[in-house]
């Protein structure tokens, strides 16, 4: 253990010597200096409920789990008299519904609609609470423009419900509970909003419900106004404050931030082992009373707890500034620290075996870096190709194609996966289910156990052949 | 049990031989040292003690135990030749993280440390960069890091390299104070005054074998010569001596002196009491010594005249090991 110490603290001082790492930390503070000029003005809460309720025509069956939504245009949801209760709201939720039809009868005017079915909010609920149902797809065809995905495909696109049937029974047996609970799963789903519900009575096809909600406007929905630097510009005007939280963490941080902190640490890490390799530096590393293998491996930790540490420290500094400035807390982004540093751990044991073989950093840098391109160029042609498989099962490929693409998913270390699973967190963590599933595509595959096993077996493999290598050379 | 036995080892990089099959012995205590020249196999062979080299046949015993394990590298401190330090450390880091490396607790090394590069005359120095430092101080840091863990072998790769006159006494001074405190030394230097000064034996590798081995004062003496000189005034009776079949003959570049060969089996005596007999009256009397340049030199030049030939000459007779 102290000699690991030893060798992570050595690893510590050679990275710090350099001026790079002070261009990365640099990078970095100004990044979380940047976030930290971002405000996030919450819009007045009138304004807000609002702009939430109105969302709750769209409903997502299962109580909010399908993978589906529907969009029921028949309901208009409006607010009245919010006012600050506690450390949240009290509002009036209203709702118009519509009658629905069902066939005609002859009435005192003529033949008119049967309106004896119920009403389009009670229709809501059932759907909301029933299963998914049939589902119609969305997509895009090969042209990009939007088609209906056939029946079945598991293409990208948009899972759209078809109406349900319901009989005019199942529509008056939805209770006053079942609406309250529908109104306070609207709340969670459009807004991330926990609250209370009380049904006020009223005259169908109206509703009145009361609702209390628990906590302020930092919750997913609220729309916010995003300045950065300090008031200077605007970013988003009264957009959901989940939304940029998304946009600054996923698209500005994690994507280019994170491929930037790949990029330079492997350029700063690119040289501890060509330096350990040097002649009448290995020497006095091999003499010591430390194992080939173990000194090798030792370094390699070392290489990762400097990204380790370089990504805590961006990552953590940017999700607390942010959390602090916008009073959101959701912790979903710090994922971005152990994956990143995973995805590092990936490159980093292509740079230890050049680095190894070679003794040389430009190598290591060079073929680490290409190697982080090759994969990010093999993950976008996997996933076109298992969209098209998707989409156009029928059509025929040759089957080299799918050689190449399933052999290179199952042997390759799974980049693209791991950068989803980010993204995905990051999504999970700010958006709201309709939001995310508007902004997110969520359907390629990025199962953990296969993503992180796969690209361990890389690492190991990479590992064991330096080591190998290491062990049996003469120097 | 000794501290180094190589027996019949070899090294083989391809095609080239540069270990023909050397054993030697170095016993506890001892200030060992291995001469040669450039490409001689004075490096492979330490390698090869330390586990950085792996032999190709042969036996390497480190202390009773295979050369080059780990554990048996924990017993020995090494300072290698052209080493390269990180530069990214202090000379107190260094110390640190090498110390850390060897097993030796925090609080020891934070009493060592300091006392080690005192003793090497670098204390002043310890918390500046090592880019910073001089040749001459790296290769005393090296010491330093050499002697931290109190190893019971010391193996010095050209140690005083770099170092000036006044600091090669001091290193000179600090083996001889590490011999008497029981460790044992072994000494890889190109620097032959050095050595007879302070090596108790030497060892000269010769392409790859073992050409001469024992004591500074076995590999310097010169078997059956003496010098002499008579009182002022005085001739000496060359014709007599030879008589007695002595071969005698003046030393060109000293005046008076008299340099008298023995043959086999001989001793000096004999010409001793001629002159005597003779009334005359000797002023000087001693053995010829040579230097362990000399030595060197003539092992050198017989085994290889001239160095910048490259073609396979007839070696001397290797010492340990097969032809």
């Amino acid at each position: 253990m102290r000699t690991f110490v030893a060798i992570l603290k050595d690893s510590y001082r050679e990275a710090v010597d350099g001026f790079v790492v002070y261009a990365m930390l640099g990078l970095s503070a100004l990044l979380i200096l940047v976030a930290a000029s971002m405000s996030f003005t919450p819009a007045e809460p009138d304004k807000a409920f609002g702009t939430i309720v109105r969302q709750f025509r769209v409903i997502v069956p299962e109580k909010g789990r399908s993978r589906a939504f529907a969009d029921d245009g028949r309901n208009t949801f409006s607010t009245a008299d919010v006012q600050p209760s506690g450390g949240g709201y009290k509002l009036r939720v209203l709702v118009k519904a519509q009658q629905i039809a069902s066939g005609s009868v002859v009435g005192p005017n003529g033949l008119e609609p049967n309106l004896s079915k119920g009403d389009s909010f009670r229709a809501a609920v059932f759907q909301w609470r029933g299963a998914t149902g049939d589902t119609v797809r969305i997509g895009v065809d090969e042209k990009g423009n939007p088609q209906i995905a056939k029946k079945g495909s598991k293409g990208k696109g948009v899972d759209f419900v078809l109406p349900t049937e319901s009989t005019p029974d199942e529509l008056r047996a939805v209770t006053d509970a079942q609406m309250e609970e529908f109104i306070k799963g609207q709340f969670v789903t459009h807004a991330g909003m926990s609250a209370t519900v009380t049904r006020v009575p009223e005259t169908e096809p109206s509703y009145v419900f009361d609702v209390t909600t628990t906590g302020g406007s930092a919750v997913q929905g609220w729309p916010h106004t995003a300045k950065i630097f300090f008031g200077t510009f605007t970013l988003d005007d009264e957009s959901p404050l989940g939304a940029t939280l998304w946009l600054v963490e996923d698209v500005v941080i994690n994507r280019f931030g994170g491929t930037l902190a790949l990029l330079v640490g492997m350029i700063i890490t690119a040289f501890f082992i060509p330096n350990m390799l040097r002649k009448g530096s290995v020497d006095l590393f091999i003499s010591k009373p430390i194992g080939r293998a173990q000194l090798l491996v030792y370094k390699y930790i070392g290489g990762l707890t400097f990204m380790f540490l370089v990504t805590a420290f961006t990552v953590g500094g940017i999700w607390f500034v942010l959390a602090v400035r916008s009073g959101y807390w959701n912790p979903s982004f710090l994922v971005a620290i152990p994956v990143l540093t995973f995805t590092f751990a990936v490159l980093y044991a292509i740079s230890t075996l050049v680095a190894t073989v070679t003794r040389s950093a430009v190598a290591a840098m060079l073929l680490s870096v290409g190697f982080a391109f090759f994969m990010f160029v093999f993950g976008q042609i996997k996933a076109n190709y298992d969209e098209r498989r998707a989409n156009f099962p029928d059509r025929e490929r040759p089957a080299w194609q799918a050689t190449v693409v399933d052999g290179g998913n199952d042997a390759l270390p799974r980049m693209r996966e791991l950068d989803l699973i980010i993204r995905r967190a990051v999504a999970d963590g700010t958006l709201t289910p309709p939001m995310k599933k508007v902004l997110v595509q969520s359907d390629e595959p990025a199962p953990l156990y296969a993503t992180f096993g796969v690209s361990l077996l890389h690492i190991g493999w990479m590992l064991g052949v330096s080591c190998w290598w290491f062990s049996r050379r003469d120097y | 049990m000794s501290v180094i036995e190589t027996v019949n080892l070899r090294k083989r990089y391809g095609p080239l031989e540069a270990l023909k099959g050397v054993s030697l012995r170095v016993e506890k205590g001892q200030i060992y040292g291995l001469l040669g020249q450039n490409g001689a196999g004075k490096t492979t062979l330490i390698k090869i003690l330390l586990g950085i080299v792996r032999l190709t046949d042969g036996e390497a015993r480190l202390l009773g135990e295979p050369a080059g394990t780990v554990h048996v590298r924990r017993k020995v401190g090494y300072l290698p030749e052209d080493h390269q330090f990180p530069t990214y450390h202090t000379g107190y880091s260094l110390m640190d993280f090498y110390g850390s490396v060897y097993g030796v607790p925090a609080d020891a090394r934070r009493k060592k440390i300091p006392e080690a590069l005192e003793l090497v005359g670098i204390a002043g120095r310890m918390h500046s960069k090592i880019k910073t430092y001089s040749k001459g101080m790296k290769q005393r840091l090296g010491i330093a890091q050499a002697l931290m863990h109190e190893p019971e072998l010391i193996i010095l790769d050209e140690p005083t390299d770099g170092v000036d006159p006044m600091g090669r006494k001091e290193i000179r001074e600090l083996m001889s104070r590490l011999k008497e405190k029981g460790h044992t030394i072994f000494l890889n230097s190109h620097l032959l005054g050095e050595v007879e000064l302070i090596c108790d034996r030497v060892a000269i590798l010769q392409r790859g074998e073992l050409v001469r081995e024992g004591t500074v004062a076995e590999l310097t003496k010169q078997k059956g010569q003496y010098r002499l000189r008579l009182a002022d005034g005085q001739a000496f009776p060359t014709d007599a001596v030879a008589a007695l079949g002595y071969a005698a003959q003046p030393v060109a570049e000293r005046p008076g002196l008299i340099e008298v060969a023995l043959n086999e089996g001989q001793t000096i005596d004999p010409v001793v009491k001629l002159l005597a007999d003779r009334g005359l009256n000797l002023r000087h009397l001693v053995e010829n010594k040579q230097s362990l340049e000399d030595v060197f030199m003539k092992t050198v030049e017989s085994a290889e005249p001239g160095v910048d030939r490259k073609k396979q000459r007839r070696g001397a007779r290797p010492v340990g090991g097969k032809d």
